[in-house]
């Protein structure tokens, strides 16, 4: 199946990119979080991260891919948020998104009663927003995340699920880092924001990079083959076929 | 959770606390609500009808073939890769790399472009990558007890011998059955909205369905290009007996853990099923003479199933003993008067064994349609919608939850070396899952959170010691690494069946129970334990073939007939 480059030992050559299920994507960023070293409980919501956010159409593999092999030299402690003059900050660099986002869904109910976050030098802010989706479907309530010149607004019921709709500048998606997030109540959608549509099949494309770069973090989580794995480990020998 | 349903007197289910056990887990039979029913009653209500376009298998049984289904409003069709496989390489393990056939589950019926796209990938398995216009992807195997006999049988011009038919019970057995967007596949929330898939698991009930027919077709086929002249076709009646086995292990265990809203849902319906039918007042004498046959069918399986397992014998000597006793009971005109089926299973608390108040769960439900098969409906989880943590929560109702859900677990010592003895793990050989001795096995590091009762255990202590605030969002922004538990914790409040109330790493631990749980639900039968890890089941034994669906009755055939009764036994 894979081309034999000339003048080259026969290699595996990963095709450029693959379409990938949305399961895929998120056991793999599941996998991977978990393989930099964070909780079950953090890494499950960052595969659920990228998932989301690759339902939309967005690069949630490579976006996760990327905040991962930042924190992958880090210590969570660093990334957390503590909170300093009312503002969330991180002990050490810019906020992690992954487990600020966790924390901001965990305040869905306060928020959506009108306490308003807000957070400091952030990572990749784009990454918040599965989780202020969360937030904004358990609250039953429109919620907004600003920063940089964009607003996201959020929202999801039975008959609307997962509207994410886009005011401003909408290339400030692909930015790294930014100085500053609010995250508050909306009253709702603004009428000139964009929609963002799904994606019509629950497919997207993963360039092999990036798959590769989630792939070897998530074998971090897999024990190495060994002899008496092989044979105690599933319990049916090495072959069982009568 | 509930279903909108006028309101039927019941009982009240059976509380978690009973059900959720593993001992009784890994007692369950098949029963009404089970996948492969489900399928078939709607196979035959909705007149669905099969052909097979492509059958195209040279003399050593290399070729493709494709099999259609055809339903009121979509076609699916299962495209089969038939290899010569050096029995060698022939292994039911995840690790292996070859396979006498392999299968994909295509939505629609295959272009030729589309057969070429699959031959190129739907060999190699988890090698290969499927793409949305796939629903599952399989393989099988040949039973190399069986298999060959059959054949040479049929070119001869004879049947097989039934002895062996009846100990083995299929000619190949499916070794893994990938859908849910595994290599490309496409994912369920895709088609979930498709009124033959809104229940769990039918694309790849499906799938083993139309396996079944081409697994026969196969052996007659060799047979004929064995020997043309002298080949015969397999009787109808011993056809059915063929079922297709399965060959499974750790890859399936871990999954009711992993989806504890899906698993409640099944339990619930089942419960709600048997509560239904404990609230009657009466039954008629219809009801009365169906469940006693039902019962006599049960005893015929019980005699008929095979196992050499030691742990399996034990069961099954239980439920033999168990099946003469209700026989009697029965017959003894305990099911005249008030409430017959209440007494009837609160006889059988005292009475029976738990393989045999589950057997008998069943039983009950087989003369009750009406009452029980639009519970199948409820079968399905939206597991995104409860996957969210209520940071909101107050830390004295999680602590509430904890002592409700995992109380059990509190009093345990963790720290003893048999409670915690064994570590689920994920091998880097081709992802299979295992489980492994954690004091005997450098594995540890790579442990899978699939032991609730422990986490439950340790966040109750940090609960115990926080003086933060008395929140959830709180408490877990300190403690990122009880998120986990937290959330599992905040399901199973809404979700009551949702965890399994015993130690899944304690070194007593018998995974088949985790595996026979969700099997039983699928509709498997003849459960048999090769270890206390590996099973073999039969699945479709006695049911009807994709070309009987539409003159056959498709939803009698999960209890064999009535055999005469075995020397030294009452008769019935």
């Amino acid at each position: 199946m894979t081309p034999d480059l000339p003048g080259r030992d026969e290699v595996d050559v990963t095709p450029p990119a693959t379409r990938r299920s949305l399961n895929e994507i998120e056991a793999m960023g599941k996998r991977a979080a978990r393989g930099v070293g964070l909780p079950w409980g953090i890494a499950e919501e960052a595969g659920k991260a990228a998932r989301w956010l690759a339902m939309l159409g967005l690069p949630g593999a490579k976006h996760l891919a990327d905040i991962l092999t930042r924190h992958d030299t880090q210590r969570y402690e660093w990334l957390t948020p503590i909170v300093v003059d009312g503002i969330w900050r991180a002990e050490k660099g810019p906020l992690c998104p992954l487990i600020t986002g966790a924390a901001l869904s965990d305040l869905a109910t306060s928020i959506a009663q009108g306490r308003s976050i807000e957070l400091g030098e952030t990572a990749d802010p784009l990454l918040l927003t599965p989780y202020v989706a969360t937030a904004a479907k358990l609250a039953a309530c429109p919620l907004a995340l600003s920063f940089g010149g964009t607003s996201l607004f959020l929202y999801s019921d039975m008959q609307r699920p997962d509207i994410v709709a886009i005011e401003g500048n909408q290339e400030i998606l692909t930015s790294k880092d930014t100085r500053g997030v609010i995250c508050r109540r909306s009253d709702g959608l603004p009428a000139d924001a964009n929609i963002l549509p799904r994606l019509s099949e629950l497919q997207l494309v993963v360039d092999a990079q990036t798959w590769d770069r989630l792939n070897a973090f998530a074998t971090r989580t897999y024990a190495p083959a060994t002899e008496a794995s092989r044979l105690k480990g599933a319990g049916a020998g090495l072959s069982d076929n009568n | 959770m509930k279903a909108m349903r006028p309101s039927i007197p019941t009982v009240p289910l059976r509380p978690p606390e009973v059900v959720m056990r593993l001992a009784r887990l890994g007692s369950f039979h098949q029963c009404r609500l089970s996948f492969m029913r489900t399928l078939l009653r709607r196979l035959k209500q909705e007149r669905w009808t099969f052909d097979r376009p492509i059958f195209d298998i040279d003399a050593n049984g290399v070729g493709t073939a494709v099999y259609s289904a055809h339903g009121p409003e979509r076609s699916y069709s299962l495209v089969c890769f038939a290899h010569d496989l050096p029995p060698d390489q022939r292994s039911d393990r995840v690790i292996a790399e070859a396979w006498d056939s392999t299968f994909a589950l295509f939505d629609g019926v295959p272009t030729a472009d589309d057969i070429d796209r699959l031959s190129q990938n739907v060999p190699k398995q988890e090698a290969g990558r499927i793409t949305s216009s796939e629903l599952s992807l399989s393989r099988a195997n040949r039973s190399v007890r069986l298999f060959d006999h059959v054949v040479e049988c049929l070119a001869a011009g004879k049947q097989p011998d039934r002895e062996k038919v009846e100990a083995v019970g299929y000619l190949m057995r499916t070794t893994a059955v990938y859908g849910s967007g595994k290599f490309g596949a496409v994912d369920r929330e895709a088609i979930s909205d498709r009124a033959e898939f809104k229940g769990p698991f039918q694309a790849e009930m499906l799938s083993v369905f139309l396996t079944r027919a081409y697994v026969l077709d196969l052996v007659e086929h060799l047979a004929r290009a064995r020997s043309p002249d002298t080949a015969v076709g397999v009787d109808p009646a011993l056809r059915r007996r063929f079922g297709i086995g399965n060959s499974t292990g750790l890859g399936m265990a871990p999954f009711i853990v992993n989806h504890p809203m899906l698993l409640n849902n099944w339990i619930f319906s089942r419960e709600e099923a048997l509560s239904r039918i404990r609230g009657l007042a009466r039954a008629t004498a219809d009801e009365i003479a169906l469940f006693k046959e039902y019962v006599a069918r049960a005893r015929t399986n019980a005699e008929e199933w095979a196992s050499e397992h030691p742990l399996q014998l034990q069961k099954l000597t239980m439920l033999k003993a168990d099946l003469v006793h209700l026989e009697k009971h029965v017959a003894a005109g305990h099911l005249e008067g008030e409430a017959p089926w209440d007494r009837l299973y609160r006889w059988a608390e005292s009475s029976l064994s738990i393989e045999g108040q589950e057997q008998l769960i069943s039983l009950m439900l087989e003369p009750y349609d009406r009452l029980v098969d639009d519970l199948a409906d409820g079968m399905g989880a939206d597991e995104g919608a409860a996957f969210g943590i209520d940071g909101a929560m107050s830390l004295d109702e999680l602590r509430a939850i904890v002592d409700d859900v995992y109380g059990w677990a509190l009093s345990i010592d963790w720290t003893a070396k048999d409670n915690r003895a064994r570590v689920w793990y994920v091998s880097e050989e081709k992802l299979e899952p295992r489980l492994g001795e954690r004091f005997e096995e450098p594995i540890e590091a790579y442990e899978q959170p699939l032991a609730p009762a422990r986490d439950a255990a340790a966040m109750a202590g940090d609960l115990d010691r926080w003086t933060g605030e008395p929140n959830a969002a709180a408490f877990l922004l300190v403690h990122p690494e009880h998120r986990h538990i937290a959330r599992r914790a905040q399901i199973a409040k809404a979700y009551p069946y949702a965890e399994i109330r015993d130690n899944t790493i304690a070194a007593a631990l018998l995974p088949i129970d985790l595996l026979r749980c969700k099997l039983s639900f699928f509709g498997a039968t003849h459960f048999d334990p090769r270890s206390d890890r590996w099973v073999r089941i039969n699945m479709f034994r006695d049911a009807p073939f994709p070309h009987e669906v539409a003159t056959s009755d498709c939803d009698d055939w999960c209890y064999p007939a009535v055999s005469a009764a075995p020397a030294g036994s009452a008769a019935p």
